[in-house]
């Protein structure tokens, strides 16, 4: 099916992954993953994804936002700057919080964010939108 | 703000020369002064241009002074307020300080005795101003931290609650019976996890809080390697691992035996989780200048240098290649913290790919002179 729609889940718990991926593919979009912030943006040129999931703390507490950061601005990853990226963390709080008087805040704010556990009706209808399934 | 030069000074007095003289003391010592001759610009100006310090006459037409202060201080919790007054009783003086003013100056006052009462009110603001920088700081890194806490706590739970509820959804699909097995293992690895990662963060509260490592008891060292390293015979022969143990006898020292059994537990679990198969694992316990010195040598993958500083930060884990090694983060930090508590020391040293050795002193217990102290 040539109008499938690849998502790159990009988190260091492979758990997490696992059931994403499971929910993912038995809604048709194909899933690809990686385990950290600098393996996800080595992937992208492969997978071309639709979406991105990203995950904010990894290794550091922040290295989601530098992911997010370099998607959005970096020139080397330019054909990928309107790829929606979904943030999540299982901490509450948006970059707004974490970063509160931050000018940069706009620049790195993700187009949506997610909890965990993901609220997986809203997940997947938030998901259905940004990569026009819906 | 450390220049007395860029600090802000409003003088609310109804009497001119009085205006005009603190106006030339202060503004030739070098302060950015504003004057005003009632109440009600002054606190106007206070809250326009938030002065420092406020040097407020009492006695005035319109809002007196003791009607300024407190509103004042409303403005501005951390303004000044020095009162001046030309009928200065003990009286006035109290009613002042309890409304707010920190100083009081009585007329007729010298050019001197102005400056170094101003002075002295801005050197108080100053250090006020900085334990309130510090509370700040200090709260904002706790949050920080128990908001850290709260990720690591919620992350094994989170991974369960998300497998469990990709199953109800898509319990029925036919190669999920396949996966649910699967997922059940994990389950049940992520909430050991959890448990762990609870009671290491229980055990670190208690030692920090003080409620462990108090009860100090006589114990032997020797004993307690010794049970230690058996209890670790299984899990090293499944990947043939030898374990060595070389104590001499007895050891003494006076210690919590939970905080002495739960401190080398942590390195000779990590001596051994953290070791190649085939590999070795040494411990050497030996008396030296009124310590004990417990040495854990692996032959296991090493930590590398850029790791090294960030080894007994609480929750932190060396990256490593391939599969993840289930850890809490936390079993280094409490080692440290246990060490520290019996007045002892630990310190690492390690090449990557080769092993590492954590040594331990602890101070000897030396109330009674042990049998055989002077034999080799």
């Amino acid at each position: 099916m040539s109008d499938t729609k690849r998502i790159l889940v990009i988190d260091d718990d492979a758990d997490f992954t696992e059931s994403v991926r499971s929910l993912l593919e038995a809604e048709g979009y194909e899933v690809f993953t990686a385990a950290s912030g600098t393996a996800g943006l080595r992937q992208l040129a492969g997978v071309k994804p639709h979406a991105i999931l990203l995950d904010v703390m990894m290794e550091s507490s922040t290295e989601g936002y530098g992911v997010s950061d370099a998607i959005k601005h970096h020139d080397e990853y330019a054909a990928y700057r309107d790829v929606p990226v979904l943030m999540v963390s299982s901490i509450q709080e948006s970059p707004d919080e974490r970063f509160p008087r931050a000018p940069e805040t706009d620049l790195i704010r993700p187009d949506r964010y997610f909890t965990k556990p993901l609220d997986i009706p809203k997940f997947l209808e938030v998901l259905a939108r940004v990569t026009h399934r819906r | 703000m450390t220049e007395d030069a860029a600090e802000t000074i409003v003088v609310v007095d109804d009497d001119y020369a009085m205006r005009l003289s603190c106006e030339r003391i202060l503004s030739k010592t070098g302060f950015a002064v504003h004057t005003f001759e009632d109440g009600a610009r002054g606190l106007a100006a206070v809250a326009d241009l938030r002065p420092a310090l406020v040097l407020v006459d009492l006695k005035m037409p319109g809002l007196s002074g003791m009607e300024v202060i407190p509103r004042i201080r409303e403005i501005d919790p951390t303004a000044v307020i020095v009162v001046i007054t030309g009928y200065a009783t003990i009286g006035t003086a109290v009613d002042a300080m309890k409304a707010g003013a920190y100083d009081f100056l009585p007329k007729p006052f010298s050019p001197d005795e102005l400056r170094l009462i101003v002075r002295r009110g801005l050197e108080r603001r100053r250090l006020e101003l900085d334990s309130r920088q510090c509370e700040i700081e200090r709260e904002l890194m706790k949050r920080r931290f128990v908001s850290f806490v709260s990720h690591q706590l919620k992350t094994p739970l989170v991974a369960v609650h998300q497998y469990l509820e990709v199953l109800d959804r898509l319990g029925d699909t036919p190669d999920m019976s396949v996966k649910a097995r699967e997922w059940i293992g994990r389950c049940l690895a992520r909430t050991d996890e959890m448990r762990q990662l609870i009671d290491d963060w229980l055990t670190l509260s208690r030692i920090e809080g003080g409620s462990l490592g108090r009860q100090r008891a006589d114990a032997d060292l020797h004993d307690t390697l010794t049970h230690l390293i058996e209890s670790y015979r299984p899990a090293a022969g499944e990947r043939r691992i030898t374990l060595a143990l070389d104590a001499a006898t007895p050891l003494p020292v006076h210690a919590d035996p939970t905080c002495l059994a739960v401190l080398f537990d942590n390195l000779i679990g990590n001596a051994v989780k953290y070791n190649r198969d085939g590999g070795a694992v040494e411990v050497v316990a030996e008396r030296s200048e009124g310590e004990i010195l417990v040495t854990v040598r692996d032959t296991g993958v090493g930590i590398p240098a850029d790791a090294m500083p960030f080894l007994f930060e609480e929750f932190y884990r060396v990256p490593r290649e391939g599969a993840p090694v289930p850890g809490t983060g936390l079993g280094l930090p409490i080692a440290r913290r246990i060490a520290l508590e019996l007045g002892g020391t630990i310190t690492v040293e390690s090449t990557a790919g080769e092993g590492t050795t954590f040594q331990v002193r602890l101070p000897r217990h030396l109330d009674e002179p042990a049998p055989g102290e002077e034999v080799p």
